[in-house]
Parts: C-alpha cells; sequence; structure tokens
C-alpha cells in the first residue's frame, strides 16, 4: 500500500498564512503521512490543506476542501509540510542525500535549473518542497560559504519589521 | 545652473485636437486619403488604434495628459546632459515618525545632501498613528529642513500601504495643503484605516479611488503635483499584474512607476561585519494574497533588482510594449542605517506621541542594520528643466530618469534620434516618444561619462558593458495579468574599453516598420547569468543575489526609462 493508494482529504479551516496552518497540523492527534498547504484565493485569501493518513484519519478535521485534495491527488501544486522522510532533512546534506533520504525528487536553484547532486544544502531544519508538475521538487537559491539553502525561510522578514 | 526650457513650435505636438486624420477615428475610413488608409490599417494591426490604446503613449491625446513629452528633443542647449539639469534624489526614506524608523528628518536629509542627493522625500509608514498625528507632526521638521538646507528639495510624502498590494510613495509638492491633502488621502485611503472585512475586490477598488483622489487634489489646486510609485512591487508578491495596470490607468499623471530596486541594499552584507540576510531584504515566500502567476523567482533581487525590472522580457517590458508608460527608480528605503552608532530616544512612546524620541548616541557599530543612508548608495537621476520641487515632479512623470546603484557611472545622455540629426537641441530623451514616418531611419545616440570619482565605498566603480534592450510595441494585452514581453530582448552590447572616460556610440534602428520601445542597462560586468527567459534574450543579465553574502558594492548595474519610436 504505498501513498498513492491512500485517500486525500482536503480540509480548510481558513489560516491566514502557512505559519497557523502548520501550527495546526502539529497539533493533529495522529500524524499524517503525507501533508501540504495550498494557497487559496477564494472566497478570501487563505490557506487550506491536504491531508494523507496511513490509518484512521481524525475525526471532524473541519470544513471539506475539495480544490486541496484535487491538487494533492494530481500532484499538480500544493506544498509538502509533511512528507516521507521529512525528518532525516536535517542539518547540512547534499542535493543526492536529500534525494536518497526523502520523497523530494528533484532540487533546483532558482533560475539555474537543476541543482548538481553533489551540491551542499544547508537544510535549517526547515524543508518545504512544492509539486510541480507530478514532481516533488524542492527550490533552493545559494547562499553564503558555497552553500544552497531551500528557497523558502523558516523567519521570512515581516512587511513593516523594526529592522 | 538650470537654464530655462524654450517653448518653441515645432512640427507634431502631441495636443489632443491636433491627431493626424489616420488616427483620429472619429474621420471614418471614406474619407481618408488613400494612404492614411494605409497608414491607418498599419496602426490597427499593431494595435495602435482603438480602445486600450488610450491609456497609452500611442494615443497622443492620453500621452499629453499624462505629461509624456512629444517628439523633440530638450530645447535650449543647456550646460547639462541633453540640456537637463540631472538631479539625483530617493524617494522612500524613513523616520522617527514611523514604527520601524528612529532619525530624524534633517538626520536623513543631512546625510542625503551630504551624500549628493538634490532632492528626497520624507516617507513615513501610513498608520494610525501617523494618520492620527504623525503626518502633522513631521511637517515643521520638514519645513525647517527646507530652510537649513535650501540646496535639498525636502518632500513630504508618505508610505501608503496600498489596499490589497504593497507599500508605495505617495508624496505631493509642497504647500499650504500639502499636510491637509496627505492626512485626509491616509485617513480615507491608507490599508490600515481600512475594515478588516473588505474584501479584495473592495480593497482594489480603494486604491484605485485612493490615486484618483490624488488627482483630484491636483485638479482642484489644492497642491501643484501629487506622485505615487509602488515600492518593492514582487517582494512578496502580492502586486498582481492587473493591478500595477490598474494604478497606472487610474490616474496617470499620478500613478507614474515603480521601484526598480528595492532599499536595503546592505542586508546582504556577509557577517559578523553585515546582516547575512537577503539583500533588499527580499526573503519571502508565497502567501494566500499573492498572485499566483508569479514564479518563485519574482520573490528574490537579480543584481540587486526587483525581478519585475531585472528581467529582459519581463513584468515591466510587458507594460512598455504595451505602450504603457511605467518608470523605474531606486532609493535606500532607510529606517536604520548599517554602521550607524546611533539607537531609537529611550523613553519613547511612538503610539502616544506619533514618533519617538530623538535618537541616540550609542558607542555600538549597527552591523545587523540593512539599510544605507539616502544617497550613499542609489540615485534616481532625474532630467529636470531646473532646480525645483516641481521640475523634479515634471521630470518624474515624463520619465526622464535613469538610475544607478554604487555611482557606476557619471551621466548618461540617450536619445533616440532621426539618423543624422545630431543638432545639441534635438533627439528625444528617456521617457519620451519619437514620432516618424514609417520608413524614416532612426538611431540611437549615447553619452555616457564614465565614472572619475570615487563613491562611498572609496573605489572608482567600472563599468564594463551597456546593453541596448528592444522590444516591440504590440499595443493593449488581452490578458490585464500578462507579465511577459516575448519580442523584448538585448539586441547589442557594448564592452566599454578600460581606462577609457567616455563612452560614445550611435546604434542604428533601422527603418521603422513596426513600432518600438528600447532601453538601456549597464553593467560593472562581475555578476552576470542568462536571462530567466533565456540566454537568445539576454545573454548576460544580473545574476541571482547570495543569501547571506551579497556585497552590494561588487554587484553595480544602472537602468534607463525607455524610449519609443512610434509611426507617425
Amino acid at each position: 500500500m504505498t501513498i498513492e493508494d491512500l485517500p486525500v482529504i482536503g480540509v480548510s479551516l481558513e489560516h491566514p498564512d502557512t505559519v497557523a496552518a502548520e501550527h495546526w497540523l502539529a497539533a493533529l492527534p495522529t500524524t499524517p503521512v503525507l501533508a501540504c498547504t495550498h494557497l487559496m484565493r477564494s472566497p478570501r485569501p487563505h490557506v487550506a490543506l491536504s491531508l494523507v493518513f496511513a490509518g484512521e484519519a481524525p475525526p471532524s478535521l473541519g470544513p471539506p476542501c475539495p480544490e486541496a485534495a484535487a491538487a494533492q491527488l494530481t500532484r499538480t501544486s500544493g506544498r509538502a509540510v509533511v512528507y516521507p522522510g521529512v525528518r532525516d532533512l536535517v542539518g547540512t546534506l547534499s542535493v543526492a542525500e536529500i534525494i536518497a533520504r526523502s520523497a523530494i525528487e528533484r532540487v533546483e536553484v532558482l533560475g539555474g535549473g537543476a541543482a548538481d547532486h553533489t551540491a551542499m544544502v544547508d537544510t535549517g531544519g526547515f524543508v518545504r518542497p512544492h509539486w510541480r508538475a507530478g514532481v516533488l521538487t524542492l527550490a533552493t537559491t545559494p547562499a553564503v560559504g558555497d552553500r544552497l539553502v531551500p528557497f523558502e525561510t523558516r523567519t521570512p522578514t515581516p512587511c513593516c519589521a523594526a529592522h | 545652473m538650470g537654464h530655462g526650457h524654450h517653448h518653441h513650435d515645432h512640427p507634431h505636438d502631441a495636443a489632443g485636437t491636433d491627431v493626424p486624420a489616420a488616427q483620429d477615428l472619429s474621420v471614418p475610413d471614406g474619407e481618408l486619403s488613400p494612404s492614411d488608409v494605409s497608414r491607418r490599417g498599419f496602426l490597427r494591426g499593431a494595435g495602435l488604434l482603438g480602445a486600450g490604446a488610450a491609456a497609452s503613449v500611442l494615443a497622443t491625446p492620453a500621452a499629453a495628459a499624462a505629461g509624456l513629452p512629444h517628439a523633440h528633443g530638450p530645447a535650449g542647449g543647456g550646460t547639462a546632459k541633453g540640456g537637463f539639469r540631472w538631479l539625483a534624489g530617493d524617494h522612500h526614506i524613513h523616520t522617527q515618525h514611523s514604527s520601524d524608523g528612529q532619525y530624524r528628518v534633517i538626520d536623513q536629509a543631512g546625510h542625503g545632501h551630504a551624500y549628493g542627493l538634490d532632492w528626497l522625500v520624507i516617507t513615513d509608514h501610513g498608520s494610525n498613528a501617523h494618520a492620527r498625528i504623525g503626518v502633522e507632526k513631521v511637517n515643521p521638521d520638514i519645513q525647517a529642513t527646507r530652510s537649513a538646507l535650501p540646496e535639498l528639495l525636502t518632500f513630504q510624502g508618505l508610505e501608503w500601504n496600498i489596499p490589497a498590494a504593497e507599500h508605495a510613495t505617495v508624496f505631493v509638492h509642497p504647500g499650504r495643503n500639502e499636510v491637509a491633502v496627505l492626512k485626509q488621502f491616509e485617513q480615507t485611503y491608507d490599508g490600515s484605516q481600512l475594515p478588516a472585512t473588505n474584501t479584495e475586490a473592495q480593497n482594489e477598488a480603494m486604491a484605485i479611488a485612493g490615486i484618483k483622489f490624488l488627482g483630484e487634489q491636483v485638479k482642484a489646486r489644492k497642491v501643484d503635483g501629487a506622485l505615487f510609485l509602488a515600492n518593492h512591487p514582487a517582494r512578496r508578491g502580492i502586486d498582481s499584474p492587473h493591478e500595477i495596470r490598474n494604478w497606472r490607468d487610474a490616474d496617470p499623471s499620478v500613478a507614474i512607476g515603480m521601484e526598480g530596486a528595492p532599499g536595503h541594499q546592505a542586508a546582504g552584507i556577509k557577517a559578523p561585519n553585515g546582516r547575512g540576510g537577503a539583500r533588499g531584504l527580499y526573503d519571502n515566500n508565497p502567501a494566500a494574497a499573492s498572485f499566483p502567476g508569479y514564479p518563485l523567482e519574482a520573490y528574490r533581487t537579480w543584481g540587486g533588482f526587483d525581478w519585475m525590472t531585472a528581467t529582459v522580457g519581463g513584468l515591466w517590458d510587458s507594460l512598455l510594449a504595451e505602450g504603457r508608460a511605467w518608470w523605474v527608480t531606486v532609493n535606500s528605503d532607510s529606517h536604520v542605517n548599517y554602521l550607524d552608532q546611533s539607537e531609537r530616544g529611550p523613553g519613547s512612546d511612538f503610539e502616544a506621541n506619533g514618533r519617538y524620541n530623538d535618537p541616540v548616541y550609542t558607542p555600538t557599530v549597527n552591523t545587523g542594520a540593512g539599510d544605507f543612508w539616502p544617497g550613499f548608495y542609489g540615485r534616481t537621476n532625474v532630467g529636470a528643466t531646473s532646480f525645483s520641487y516641481r521640475a523634479v515632479m515634471d521630470g518624474l512623470r515624463a520619465g526622464r530618469v535613469w538610475v544607478d546603484h554604487g555611482r557606476l557611472v557619471k551621466t548618461v545622455d540617450a536619445r533616440v534620434r532621426v539618423a543624422g540629426d545630431r543638432r545639441r537641441s534635438s533627439g528625444t530623451p528617456l521617457g519620451g516618444v519619437l514620432h516618424v514616418r514609417r520608413g524614416t531611419a532612426t538611431e540611437l545616440t549615447l553619452e555616457i561619462d564614465l565614472q572619475d570619482l570615487p563613491n562611498w565605498a572609496q573605489f572608482v566603480p567600472v563599468l564594463s558593458r551597456v546593453d541596448v534592450i528592444v522590444g516591440t510595441v504590440t499595443g493593449p494585452v488581452a490578458s490585464r495579468d500578462a507579465f511577459t514581453a516575448p519580442d523584448t530582448r538585448v539586441v547589442k552590447s557594448f564592452e566599454v574599453s578600460r581606462g577609457s572616460s567616455r563612452l560614445s556610440v550611435t546604434y542604428p534602428l533601422g527603418r521603422l516598420d513596426k513600432p518600438f520601445y528600447l532601453r538601456l542597462r549597464g553593467t560593472d560586468g562581475r555578476r552576470t547569468q542568462p536571462g530567466l527567459l533565456g540566454a537568445a534574450i539576454d545573454p548576460a543579465g544580473p545574476k541571482l543575489d547570495v543569501i547571506g553574502d551579497a556585497d552590494p558594492w561588487g554587484d553595480l548595474w544602472f537602468y534607463t526609462n525607455p524610449i519609443w519610436v512610434l509611426p507617425r
């Protein structure tokens, strides 16, 4: 029984951002084997989730979100938070190690195509790949010390920060 | 040192009453001469006629309304480049009247002036405290600065939280009502003052209404001018292409452009000597309110510039290819400056007072700050007809603007001419529109005085290459969310020989068979990569900035605004 054979649940609690959605996800009584966030435009901008459980899903997760479920089923879009191997993506790893250890199938450098398999990625323990045309893809950018870092940082500069 | 702009007669004035018969759709086809019928067919085929063309440089009445220059160069042949006096400025600066700022107005203005600026705009964040008291409290400080620094034009503006979008610089011509107009604008249209229950559509409509309000204040003679520039437009992906088009269309005499590069250019300096973050503080990712069509590349800077401007054939070019006049600038976005030793005044109560207490000196050097003082790094150079508030606003509105980082070059004089015309007083400058008959040969004349003085990092920058970027004008787009211009590319690159003091080139643009525009870009050549739309479009474009190690002084670019060549 692979993940592809398990049912996908789409749910929307109208979280304002991915941080709130991930917070809710972390508090679930059962950890899903796959969980993605999906950016929704209507009725107002919010974040929905798609969830795949290995066993019984927790009851009454929230209002259903068929769009999120469909995006996950077709693997056309979505940002993976929980996926096979995510816990092993800590510290600095080579691109090859990331692909070997996790469900991530492809690592790209922003504006530069596929990353070299020997390139080192400073994961920061925060790795959020995206479904892109059916492939779970991690976007990275060059960073200090000839490393790559995941495109998404855990602590982006907030708007109007006291910087 | 300024000079008057001598008005003189010229053959193709862009007055609304002056539309050539071929372009005047109130004249039926049957009343046109055969040559005009053919010309009208050509213009229509190029998307230069009919609805939609009206909001662009393609419709002469609209061009005139937008204050666009017409098809002749500056007159008078003054002492400065291209007959203009080039005034350097910065339209995005915060003070102690911003919840995330700390400096006095005179701190920012004094540094800006010392670092070579001729004009600047004080733009404190729209907020509850600012709308209530800050917008008034800052004004006496601005007035005092105008008196103390008469050689600096100090505008009052604010940083507008555009409803449903990013921030924008909004500023007005100084005068009796400058505060009243800004205050009414902020209290009515700032995103912070709107109900949280507003839908996106309601907020987008409020943004348009706000821009229109500013234009109405000018028409009612409350203020002598009002301008809007979208700030850090791609930073969080929330300025969708259709919003940008809507702002421009709301009032082209007010909404004139966007930051081509964000401020915070010190934020990528390597730790421990610097903040070690993302250049421009562009480190965000798509959110629910982001435009879903933007690629991840949009959220980072490229050679310090915003993706909308840095991408040849990208969003900016898609507007220019439409014939939509939209200009780019650079700025400091100074809040707290790199290596400064002051900190916010102790015992401050920002909410109650609308400002922080004056900053105090500390023995600590702030290596974590991501900003430069105004004028220290970036310049928005405006071709003005005189040294005055009005002339700066007119020059900005006309798009007679080029920008650089780190004083990469000294001067830029770029003009498009009818081939062979070498009169000093002719040639269409940046932001201009040259109308010529189909088949007429045109050429670009470019004269750049290379830098011979050290910049504020104590080295003399060396220009390595200049790119000529040309795009076909295709007329109105089918989708207002379009953000590519497939026909725009780098057509020519000029290598600059080391040790020369001047780059002086002529580049033939061929005989006009279809409308086009051109713009220029220059670089120190240190960091390049193929453009995002391919090496055939841009073989050596700006490179993605490195997180935590982006030395702003080792990656310098200049950009000019466009010049259009259209059939008469």
